[in-house]
């Protein structure tokens, strides 16, 4: 029966030839457009490591000026008006605590890299500095080798992880796990080398930009005082340093600019970190820091990146437009579809004469709007996909933009509705007609 | 006119002038909306800074050698680098400065005036050599410019003097001059420029102070200014220089336009992709009209005739199906300034967009009327044209 009335369907549409692709351009605009506007928005606000990031925990600790709170709607959002980041002397402590069952301080900083004279001058590269365990908290995928080990944190060793195309750049690719590269005044041995790896949202740095490229180099954050490292990211501080600072006045003074992350064994564990992280403070408040009320934010992952407006109001409305831009070209089909089964009616007629039951009138023309919705939805889907690689060009990210199997399922299910929407009350009159007023001559 | 017989008709039809009033109304919400969403933007994208933009470049040298280590080795390497950078051919200003405009945010404090009531003001703050203001192309208003003699290397000096942009002149001191005043913490205020203009996270994007000196401790951030069509070469040439004057580092270059297109891609992409959205809506909505116009005219060939064979002229005809496909625009337009509204309101709410402009309603009301009356026109001449003669035929 559906084959039969696929065949008709298929027949009827061809008879318009003008009209059909009329019905189906504009489907497939609809589709393309709620399709590629969804996606985009989706892309920052699905969840960047489905599984895990409801056990991951940001941290961030209120040490900011008595007088006025952190300011709203810096560089990001900031609704619970606390800094974004920690000092160097706050996360060191707070990596004592052996709450969490992974954890990691992590900041960037801009490093001499001296590769062998036969490849390359030397140049300089920002490398993430962080726990050895940050690796295992977001999925890293390691191509070679490993991550370091916590003793390797604690004894501040000179190893680096690299990334994929650093590999391929300072040792042309391959296990290069063993070998020597020298940044700065130090000597490093590969530990480990990276799989290829370019999340859409850089999820473990929610103070810059999000959609950026993972770093080059990852290298152990302990090694921080030894080398005199200081941030090349953003950092805030709202006290003045003395004149003429010293390293060690930097590392000891209020300046936020580490990312402080922590996996706890699941979400229930959070308030007992709540309740480790607010007596600290209480505790620090002893010695004249943390001025301001307690306000210790301990936040999942998705709720950090929420919080930090990830999802801009013009993404929603783009989003928002393009649905209601599909469910014009829905109605619009609906019209030109009534218009075009009514003008049928004689022919319905001689068939529900010849004992068709409404039943089969009804699903016959239902069966061609379906055809419509799907043809036009795979045209819409296609389209989309283009349009996605044409955004992310503009763009200039290196990160795919690309429905996903959810964005795709999606895309499905809105052109069999759109078909069927637009289909439902066409195919019903068509189906009512009587036959008797139409056969007559 | 014939408003009585016609809207008589159109009940016996509700359905198919239904679906027209709504596509019309959908339409209208989403043409107001997506031209505000773009009005919005463009007003971001072409908010002027006040800069020579187009003939700013932007250098920066990435020093490896531990050399470099020593603060005044960085000082005379980055002096050096002045002088190799203003001697090129094509170059007309350059300073050392940490400003790097268009990227959204920058570097800024607080400042509190001395012996004022204690309120603080935030300002972005920058080091720049005395060239700064040559180099960006902004006047001194007021005062004097930064010179060479301010720049101080003692580590415990504990003020300055420095210049501050029109904007914030008037936030701090409203109507008095600025020139001659302190701040708490030693800065002495010699100047006033204007204009500044960088857009930064916080509300502070006019608001500047800039203090003289060198920023070199980790590379040295340079803004060039070239001659009008110089940028390619100068920039080749920078590169070149640089690394010949001092191969202790890298040298990287990019255009401020480079930099400013970055930061708006956004912004164009939404201004794009709802240009897009509107105008396939626009055609989309006048190819249902025409389509469901064209059917209701098959459809009623038969009354047509007759009416025609009864001695009504081809322009009654003409204008009976305009005056239908009014009501039904102009329906459709009630309820899409409804819809218009609503939409812009769960924006604004839900999301903290920007409210609807009225004008943009009204333009789009007066598009989507034009475009239905051409719309409509096509199968109404097709109705017009309909003989007489077919009322004798058939039944």
């Amino acid at each position: 029966m559906l084959a039969y009335n696929t065949r008709i369907a298929i027949k009827s549409l061809r008879r318009h030839p003008l009209l059909t692709a009329i019905i189906i351009g504009g489907i497939a605009l609809g589709i393309c457009a709620s399709t590629t506007f969804t996606t985009v928005r989706h892309m920052y606000a699905r969840d960047p490591l489905p599984g895990k990031s409801e056990k991951l925990f940001y941290v961030r600790l209120d040490n900011w000026d008595p007088v006025k709170a952190y300011p709203d709607g810096g560089l990001v959002a900031n609704p619970r008006k606390v800094p974004p980041s920690l000092t160097y002397r706050d996360s060191v402590e707070l990596l004592r605590s052996n709450i969490p069952v992974r954890q990691t301080a992590d900041y960037v900083a801009t490093m001499a890299v001296f590769p062998e004279k036969s490849v390359s001058r030397p140049y300089t590269e920002v490398v993430r500095m962080v726990c050895g365990d940050f690796f295992a908290m977001f999925n890293v995928p390691f191509a070679y080798g490993r991550a370091w080990d916590r003793r390797a944190d604690q004894k501040a060793e000179q190893v680096v992880v690299l990334s994929h195309a650093t590999n391929q750049k300072l040792f042309g690719g391959g296990n290069s796990v063993g070998k020597r590269l020298q940044m700065n005044d130090r000597q490093f041995t590969v530990i480990g080398v990276l799989a290829p790896w370019r999340p859409f949202i850089r999820m473990y740095d929610p103070t810059s930009n999000f959609t950026g490229e993972p770093e080059a180099i990852f290298a152990p954050f302990s090694l921080t005082p030894g080398m005199e490292l200081r941030t090349s990211g953003n950092s805030d501080n709202w006290k003045s340093l003395p004149t003429n600072p010293t390293y060690q006045d930097f590392l000891t003074s209020e300046t936020d600019f580490v990312q402080f992350w922590v996996e706890l064994r699941s979400a229930s564990d959070a308030p007992r970190y709540q309740r480790y992280l607010d007596d600290y403070v209480r505790g620090e408040k002893k010695s004249g820091r943390f001025p301001r009320p307690l306000n210790n934010v301990l936040t999942s992952m998705n709720e950090t990146l929420a919080d930090l407006g990830l999802v801009t109001p013009q993404r929603t409305a783009m989003a928002a437009i393009s649905v209601l831009f599909l469910l014009v070209c829905a109605l619009n089909l609906t019209g030109l579809v009534l218009g075009k089964f009514l003008a049928r009616a004689p022919e319905v007629s001689v068939r529900r004469a010849l004992g068709a039951t409404r039943v089969d009138i009804f699903l016959q023309h239902i069966v061609e709007c379906e055809l419509v919705g799907i043809v036009g939805g795979a045209i819409g889907v296609l389209m989309s996909v283009g349009v996605l690689r044409w955004i992310a060009k503009m763009q200039a990210t290196t990160a795919r933009m690309s429905p996903d199997v959810e964005m795709f399922a999606a895309a499905v299910f809105l052109s069999l509705i759109a078909g069927l929407v637009a289909g439902l009350y066409p195919a019903w009159r068509i189906c009512n007609v009587q036959p008797a007023v139409q056969l007559k001559v | 006119m014939e408003i009585g017989p016609i809207t008589r008709a159109m009940m016996r039809n509700k359905m198919r002038f239904v679906l027209i009033v709504l596509q019309i109304a959908i339409t209208l919400a989403i043409v107001t909306n997506a031209v505000n969403l773009i009005a919005s933007e463009r007003e971001k994208v072409q908010k002027e800074s006040g800069f020579d933009d187009e003939n700013l470049l932007w250098v920066w040298s990435k020093p490896y050698s531990p050399a470099f280590k020593d603060r005044p080795y960085q000082v005379s390497v980055t002096q050096q680098d002045i002088r190799t950078i203003s001697a090129i051919p094509g170059v007309r200003a350059v300073a050392n400065t940490n400003l790097r405009q268009w990227q959204g945010g920058g570097s800024s404090g607080e400042v509190e005036i001395a012996g004022g009531d204690g309120s603080r003001f935030r300002t972005q703050m920058y080091v720049a050599t005395p060239q700064f203001t040559d180099t960006l192309g902004v006047k001194i208003i007021s005062g004097r410019n930064l010179r060479d003699t301010d720049i101080n290397e003692d580590p415990n000096a504990t003020t300055s003097p420095v210049i501050i942009s029109r904007a914030l002149e008037q936030l701090i001191f409203k109507d008095q001059s600025a020139v001659g005043r302190a701040f708490k913490d030693g800065e002495t205020i010699v100047g006033v420029f204007d204009k500044f203009y960088n857009p930064y996270g916080w509300p502070i994007h006019e608001y500047a102070m800039i203090y003289p000196g060198y920023v070199a401790r980790r590379g040295a951030p340079f803004l060039v200014r070239v001659q009008p069509g110089q940028m390619k070469t100068v920039r080749a040439e920078i590169e070149k220089r640089m690394l010949v004057s001092n191969e202790g580092r890298n040298v990287e270059t990019k255009p401020i336009m480079e930099i400013k297109d970055q930061y708006f891609t956004d912004s164009r992409l939404i201004i794009n992709a709802m240009t897009g959205v509107i105008i396939l809506i626009i055609i989309i909505t006048g190819l249902g009209i025409v389509g469901v116009t064209s059917f209701s005219v098959t459809e009623r060939k038969k009354q047509i005739g007759t009416r025609r064979a009864l001695g009504a002229t081809k322009s009654r005809i003409l204008s009976y199906f305009l005056m239908e496909n009014w009501l039904v625009t102009n329906s459709g337009l009630a309820l899409g300034i409804v819809l218009a509204y609503g939409l812009n309101y769960l924006l604004v709410t839900h999301t903290s967009g920007v409210k609807l402009n009225w004008h943009y309603l009204a333009a789009g009301v007066v598009a989507l009327w034009v475009q239905g009356m051409i719309a409509t026109l096509i199968p109404a001449m097709r109705a017009a044209a309909v003989s007489p003669v077919i009322a004798t035929r058939g039944v």
